[in-house]
């Protein structure tokens, strides 16, 4: 069992992973998550939430999945637009045979993991097929 | 001086029932029950948390919903109140953690609550004193479960997961103003688990007449007879709703209508979800109820207690309706699953 | 600068060896009759995790019996390899005359699905904090490929079906034997579109070349290596089927080299994607055409330019941070005429390139041969 998500790292990470917060360019605009220091273009960064709702650019269905994950597989992964930026994340609440390029999708509160059986719970934003 | 009740009101409310449905059908076929069976029980499908959903991401979906309706900033919360009897710890609060999604910390209070079913129902009740001595300005009540049931025993067709949450302010601006409360708690150890233990216990009949039964018509009672109303005052009831037939039977008991019970009875369509049993009930009445409408709320907890509140619906609640998802859109939303499939999302698989 | 000596060990589950074991087998060969070297560079990464072990470089100098020799241990993902030898080369242009570049790597040490869960380390933590495991990200770009271009699966599994054809004539490849398109389609889904036949095997293995400034032979001649970083994360890149960094490592190597009509390429196909992806990158193949151009026998040992006739990452193998050293030895071993698989004739012309992730960070060497 590989630790990663220890409860250091969980805590300094629940800004972002809770909100979906990113990073947006003073200078530029341009829009990052999860957050860096600096913007490509040299400039300085600010903290923004994100939008929540996106659509499906392109995704796998992932069955050798990591031995935390085994239990959940096939793991769904999606590349998503979010129009400001994109994100890499998991899709949710939908089996492979749902899921295709295009689909809307918008951003739920889910566990992304835990520190092994006893240890902390980390919490992050996946996202779900969007439901008119 | 007024009661704290009338100086309280409900701003914003919300609902969360996760996507997956098992049927009524599929759960009887697994264990070889009959029909006549589980159709005792009230039940059409319930439903099912994913692998990766707990009474703390259901929780905030809820409380997103419920703070949107309200229109408040999250630091203008001053306590949440976390009832759920699956807390994904034993020892360390769920309610810090919603509370930090919604950028409600640092400065607040923040509690997970036990008391069976009905531990959401106490933030509630505490809140109304705590907002109307003028101690906080509002409160977040979230009430949030993935019931656990014994693989086989009967509480494995009605155990199910979702999640309602309420912010609680000054009756000035609210959608609903309180009118009156009322709690009646006995030590009745009808159904618990134990420490440790994985699936709760329940004493099979014995959860009805001196449980359930008892305790929401003692309070029910109590605070109609506080109020000096009738059930005929009423525009809605909702009643804990274990199953799809208790409610139905404790109304008639107390002298309410079906119609009356209608709106809020949602248990047949996604099971029990335990500490949200009654507040998705609630919820949504309130996303149908009409200003002037009265509204009776009786949760219940085993243990045992339960409270009864009279609440009355006021203008300002139609703007705010469409300001989150309704619960209907919740149930309808779903997807099915078969059993297979169930017992891998809920992670009672071994490996 | 010159490669005047390359070693390489057969790519396989070396069970009984560790990382001080596989480096010394290498080293000894590289040094023989070699009077003392400059500076020792490790290039290993997965070992960090796999077979912890910190200030690996020194270890691993003084398990040599080089006492009081300089030592410095590079780790760049994937790109370790490569990113040691472009440091070598920096050392030979300022105060080194002669450097050992050692790459080793071990990842047999736990299951197949540890070494996933840790291969996972090479992505940005917004991807890896999902552990949803190693092929996700390539499962994604193959879709976005085959979906954007209209190429379907069987004409991009004419890639591994290459790479095996090619592995089958190199003794230090790890998977040799011949597979046919079709089976690609046929093995265990791994991150679909991603079958495990996308990718490659999980073996150890360790490579050396020897770099001199002046020797008085060489088996080739390193002419440079270009770097740059790019996108941790595929969800940043405007095109995520576009690896900037390497473009950007590419255009600054042909902007002082002329690197038309190279003979041989040895490049990171860590997936087919992957593959296809770099050939599209550094102009080898149009965008959405390098699977067409593959299954039509372009990069073939006989066609335009012989892309991997290792077998690359795919079957030679991959033991993460010591592939860059296997692919600067195959080709100055290509160059000198004495690469013991299938040889490129007349080969005068050279690259190597390696990259971590889809391009975190991307390094290309140019080597040409010597008269």
């Amino acid at each position: 069992m590989m630790r990663v998500k220890t409860p250091p790292v969980v805590w300094r990470s629940r800004n972002h992973r809770y909100k979906l917060v990113g990073s947006k360019c003073k200078a530029c605009g341009e829009v990052r998550f999860p957050p860096v220091h600096f913007c490509s273009c040299g400039g300085e960064v600010e903290e923004v939430e994100l939008p929540r709702a996106g659509r499906l650019v392109s995704y796998s269905i992932v069955y050798a999945a990591d031995e935390e994950s085994r239990e959940r597989s096939p793991v769904i992964m999606g590349l998503i637009d979010l129009g400001v930026t994109r994100v890499v994340a998991e899709i949710v609440d939908a089996s492979p045979e749902e899921v295709h390029s295009g689909m809307q999708v918008e951003a739920v509160f889910r566990r992304i993991g835990e520190d092994g059986e006893t240890g902390v719970i980390a919490y992050g934003i996946k996202f779900r097929p969007a439901v008119g | 001086m007024p009661k704290p009740e009338a100086l309280t009101g409900i701003h914003g409310w919300g609902a969360y029932v996760p996507r997956a449905r098992i049927s009524m059908v599929d759960i009887a076929r697994q264990w070889g029950w009959s029909d006549h069976q589980w159709k005792a029980l009230g039940m059409i499908e319930k439903a099912v948390a994913a692998y990766d959903e707990d009474a703390t991401t259901m929780g905030l979906e809820a409380a997103q919903n419920a703070v949107r309706r309200a229109g408040i900033k999250g630091e203008e919360v001053g306590a949440v109140f976390f009832g759920s009897e699956s807390k994904p710890y034993a020892v360390k609060p769920s309610a810090t953690i919603i509370a930090e999604a919604l950028g409600i910390t640092p400065v607040t209070m923040a509690s997970d609550l036990e008391f069976a079913c009905r531990a959401a129902s106490e933030g509630m009740r505490a809140s109304i004193g705590l907002i109307a001595s003028g101690m906080l300005k509002y409160t977040l009540v979230v009430g949030s479960d993935t019931a656990q049931a014994s693989p086989g025993d009967v509480l494995e067709f009605t155990a199910s997961s979702g999640a309602a949450a309420f912010v609680l302010g000054r009756a000035e601006g609210a959608a609903a103003v309180f009118e009156g409360s009322y709690t009646y708690v006995t030590d009745t150890p009808d159904f618990w688990r134990r420490e440790g233990a994985p699936y709760p216990s329940h004493g099979e009949g014995f959860t009805g007449e001196p449980a359930y039964f008892k305790h929401i018509m003692e309070a029910v009672k109590g605070l109609l007879s506080e109020l000096g109303l009738r059930p005929s005052d009423f525009s809605h009831a909702i009643f804990h709703q274990p199953n799809g037939k208790f409610p139905v039977r404790v109304g008639e008991m107390l002298g309410f209508r079906q119609e009356q019970l209608k709106v809020g009875l949602v248990t047949p369509q996604i099971g029990n979800t335990y500490n949200a049993s009654a507040l998705i009930g609630f919820a949504r009445v309130l996303d149908y109820a009409k200003p002037g409408e009265r509204v009776l709320l009786a949760p219940f907890g085993s243990g045992a207690g339960s409270d009864a509140y009279s609440i009355v619906i006021t203008d300002a609640i139609e703007g705010k309706k469409g300001l989150a998802p309704t619960v209907d859109h919740y149930i309808r939303a779903k997807r099915a699953i078969s059993y297979s499939q169930y017992v891998k999302m809920r992670r009672m698989l071994v490996k | 600068m010159y490669v005047t000596r390359a070693v390489m060990e057969k790519i396989d589950r070396h069970y009984e060896r560790g990382v001080k074991d596989l480096a010394a087998a290498v080293a000894k060969k590289a040094l023989e009759g070699i009077d003392g070297v400059d500076y020792v560079l490790v290039a290993s990464s997965l070992s960090y995790v796999q077979e912890p072990q910190l200030d690996l470089g020194a270890h691993i100098a003084y398990s040599l019996g080089l006492r009081g020799a300089r030592a410095i241990s590079v780790e760049a993902g994937e790109a370790s390899g490569l990113a040691a030898v472009e440091l070598a080369g920096a050392l030979l242009k300022s105060k080194a005359s002669r450097v050992l570049v050692i790459g080793v790597d071990k990842l047999t040490n736990f299951t197949s699905a540890e070494t996933y869960a840790q291969l996972s380390l090479l992505y940005d933590e917004g991807v890896n904090m999902y552990s949803s495991g190693f092929g996700s990200v390539a499962g994604i770009l193959m879709r976005l490929y085959m979906e954007r271009y209209n190429v379907d699966r069987l004409t991009m599994a004419h890639w591994p079906a290459l790479m095996h054809a090619n592995a089958k004539h190199n003794p230090y490849a790890m998977l040799r034997f011949a597979i046919a398109p079709e089976k690609v389609l046929e093995a265990m889904p791994m991150a679909d579109p991603i079958t495990l036949m996308d990718s490659f095997p999980l073996g150890d293995g360790a490579a050396a070349i020897l770099l001199e400034s002046r020797p008085k032979e060489a088996l080739a001649e390193l002419a440079a290596v270009e770097a740059a970083v790019g996108h941790p994360n595929v969800a940043w890149s405007e095109d995520p089927l576009h690896i900037e960094s390497l473009a950007l490592a590419y255009g600054r190597l042909s902007e002082k080299h002329d690197l038309r009509e190279v003979d041989v390429v040895e490049l990171h196909d860590s997936f087919t994607i992957t593959a296809l992806m770099i050939l599209e990158s550094i102009g080898l193949a149009e965008k959405g055409k390098a699977a067409e151009a593959v299954a039509s026998g372009r990069f073939s040992v006989n066609g335009d330019v012989a892309v991997n006739p290792s077998g690359g990452l795919k079957a030679r193998g991959h033991p993460i941070g010591a592939t860059g050293v296997y692919q600067v030895a195959e080709v100055a071993l290509q160059l000198a005429g004495q690469f013991p698989g299938l040889k490129v004739e007349g080969a005068r012309k050279g690259l190597a390139v390696s990259l971590n992730g889809f391009g975190s960070s991307s390094y290309v060497a140019y080597l040409r041969g010597v008269e």
